[in-house]
């Protein structure tokens, strides 16, 4: 029983994560492809997280940073798939 | 593990709240985790910025306006930053400052997120242990609870002695008997023991009371005679105390100053014949108190006569009380012991003005006739040094030429002070320069009581002020503070009678 509580936890962990990172994943890919879209004159602005301030940031720069972290996220997002399916393996 | 005083202390519904408990404290600990952890994000992402926002000189963004609009506009001073130093107050600095703001911030952050990992930590082990005793005692096969039933009866009897026993306290040296005593009486086992024990132990306190007794036989005449004002003041005391066990007079006695000591043993015997009358001992309080009573009660009478007397308006009778009174006081062989501590208390105006105020709810009212009583009270020093620092050098010189005259009307303004304290004080300093004018050197001699007259530049007032001398003097070894006014005043009428002559 004790070793069984800690396992549901750290599923709901998971869980959780995974589900978080799904959801940046796709709003990642939103931004990627909005950023391709746009007009190449088009100014392009970025938020200062936890204010509510835009700065005017470089289209190409921010495209290829969001390629970038879109990348990550989905190798991380690979890795939790992998390490579930070994364990279901085990 | 705990025992809530059930019968079952392992109950499955107690384990498992208390699982429940501890659930809960790990489940908040990783919300207040995940809080923090945003902060430090929210940190993280400031000092990112302001690494590179003195990079360059202006940035082009959007203004907010208001919380829906923006403004396209221009970041210009990109290393200068106001920083929140909490509750409203900022202050201005440079982006590198600022950055090392964050950094003490963020370590800050750190060390909460640590301690709330470290709690959480703690708590789930502790559910860990809690699963475990609930699967202990789900199956209690070959687990066997062994306990002892605390026995609480030593404690308990400890407990009622020590209540029981505060208001009976007795001496030290008797603890153990009393010990023994107590606890028989509180348990109810031995009844008869009890009372037997009780008898014994009212014979011990009887022979103790004795014993102080006979010490304080040898003592007594040197406690009233030594104490004189101390003894009347403790005599209220003692009224006040009779009311009170004689428990706790055996404990003042112990605890007051030296010289009080005595009184409050005196204290003691006539508690002992107002309270317990079961105590066999009362033929020697009679003795105690016949030996002690008549020379309190009498210096303790002394004291508030002294006091309206002074407040008195005739002065004829303030002699005679005065005289009397110094006459007790040397028959009760006080005669220094009084006088001695009383004048030198009146150093400046302020002491005279302390000593001589009567307190009514704790705000000093001056008394009715406080200019006379204080002149006559206390010897001309302080008055002449309080008119010399007042007035006496403003009015010097016209005073010289002008204080013969003055010394008259000062005598009919002084007429008015005995009736008109405020008045009084206005005119006082009149007269008191006048008299500066002429104890220009006269205040020293009047502590010595030494004939004035010598030192007195006006002929004309000096005349008067010789036959009073004598007077006075026979008067001083009484009350020397007091003969000072009267030498004044019949210097004055002496003066003016000169004049009229």
């Amino acid at each position: 029983m004790s070793g069984r509580e800690p396992r549901r936890e750290d599923e709901g962990a998971k869980l959780h994560q995974k589900e978080e990172l799904n959801r940046k994943i796709k709003e990642q890919k939103v931004v990627v492809d909005e950023l391709s879209n746009l007009k190449k004159n088009r100014k392009v602005y970025k938020q200062q997280p936890n204010s509510n301030i835009f700065f005017l940031v470089d289209r190409t720069e921010t495209l290829s940073e969001c390629k970038n972290t879109l990348d990550d996220l989905k190798k991380a997002h690979q890795e939790i798939e992998n390490s579930e399916k070994t364990k279901i393996r085990k | 593990m705990q025992a809530p005083g059930t019968a079952s202390p392992l109950s499955a519904a107690q384990v498992g709240r208390l699982r429940e408990e501890q659930g809960k404290v790990v489940t908040s600990c990783q919300e207040k985790i995940q809080h923090w952890r945003k902060v430090e994000n929210d940190y993280e992402a400031l000092q990112e910025r302001l690494n590179t926002l003195p990079d360059k000189l202006s940035y082009d963004i959007m203004v907010p306006f208001g919380p829906l609009a923006f403004m396209p506009g221009k970041l210009v001073h990109t290393n200068e930053v106001t920083v929140l130093l909490g509750d409203n107050w900022f202050s201005k600095c440079s982006a590198k400052q600022a950055i090392g703001l964050v950094e003490h911030r963020k370590k800050h952050v750190r060390k909460a997120l640590d301690d709330l990992q470290k709690v959480m930590k703690n708590f789930e082990s502790r559910i860990e242990f809690t699963e475990d005793l609930q699967k202990m005692s789900d199956a209690a096969g070959d687990i066997v609870d062994i306990r002892e039933e605390a026995e609480n009866d030593g404690t308990e009897t400890k407990g009622k002695r020590r209540t029981a026993h505060k208001p009976h306290s007795k001496p030290k040296v008797l603890d153990v008997f009393e010990v023994h005593f107590q606890e028989n009486g509180m348990d109810t086992k031995s009844k008869g023991c009890s009372q037997s024990e009780e008898e014994l132990w009212a014979r011990l306190e009887e022979l103790e009371r004795r014993e102080e007794m006979l010490g304080e036989f040898d003592r007594t005449p040197d406690t009233i005679e030594a104490n004189g004002e101390d003894t009347t003041s403790s005599e209220e005391e003692k009224e006040d105390k009779t009311d009170l066990n004689v428990v706790h007079r055996v404990e003042d006695s112990t605890t007051q100053d030296n010289v009080q000591k005595e009184v409050t043993n005196s204290e003691l015997f006539s508690g002992h014949v107002n309270g317990p009358s079961h105590y066999h001992s009362d033929d020697e309080d009679d003795l105690g108190v016949d030996h002690f009573v008549p020379t309190i009660f009498f210096s303790h009478t002394v004291e508030p006569k002294r006091v309206r007397i002074n407040t008195g308006k005739n002065t004829t009778l303030k002699f005679s009380e005065k005289k009397e009174e110094a006459k007790r006081k040397r028959k009760n062989s006080n005669g220094n012991g009084h006088l001695v501590p009383e004048l030198p208390n009146i150093k400046t105006p302020a002491d005279i003005y302390r000593v001589f105020v009567d307190v009514v709810n704790g705000e000093y009212v001056p008394r009715k006739s406080i200019l006379k009583s204080r002149s006559r009270e206390n010897s001309v020093c302080s008055d002449t040094s309080e008119s010399s620092a007042a007035e006496f050098d403003d009015r010097r010189g016209v005073l010289r030429s002008i204080s013969y005259d003055e010394a008259t009307y000062s005598d009919n303004s002084e007429g008015i002070l005995e009736e008109e304290e405020e008045e009084g004080q206005e005119h006082l300093p009149k007269k008191l320069s006048t008299l500066s004018g002429t104890f220009e050197a006269f205040s020293g001699t009047v502590i010595e009581k030494e004939p004035l007259s010598p030192l007195i530049p006006h002929p004309s007032i000096a005349h008067p002020v010789l036959p009073t001398i004598p007077e006075r003097k026979s008067e001083e070894v009484l009350s020397e503070a007091s003969e000072e006014t009267t030498k004044r005043i019949s210097k004055f009428k002496a003066a003016r009678m000169q004049q009229t002559n």
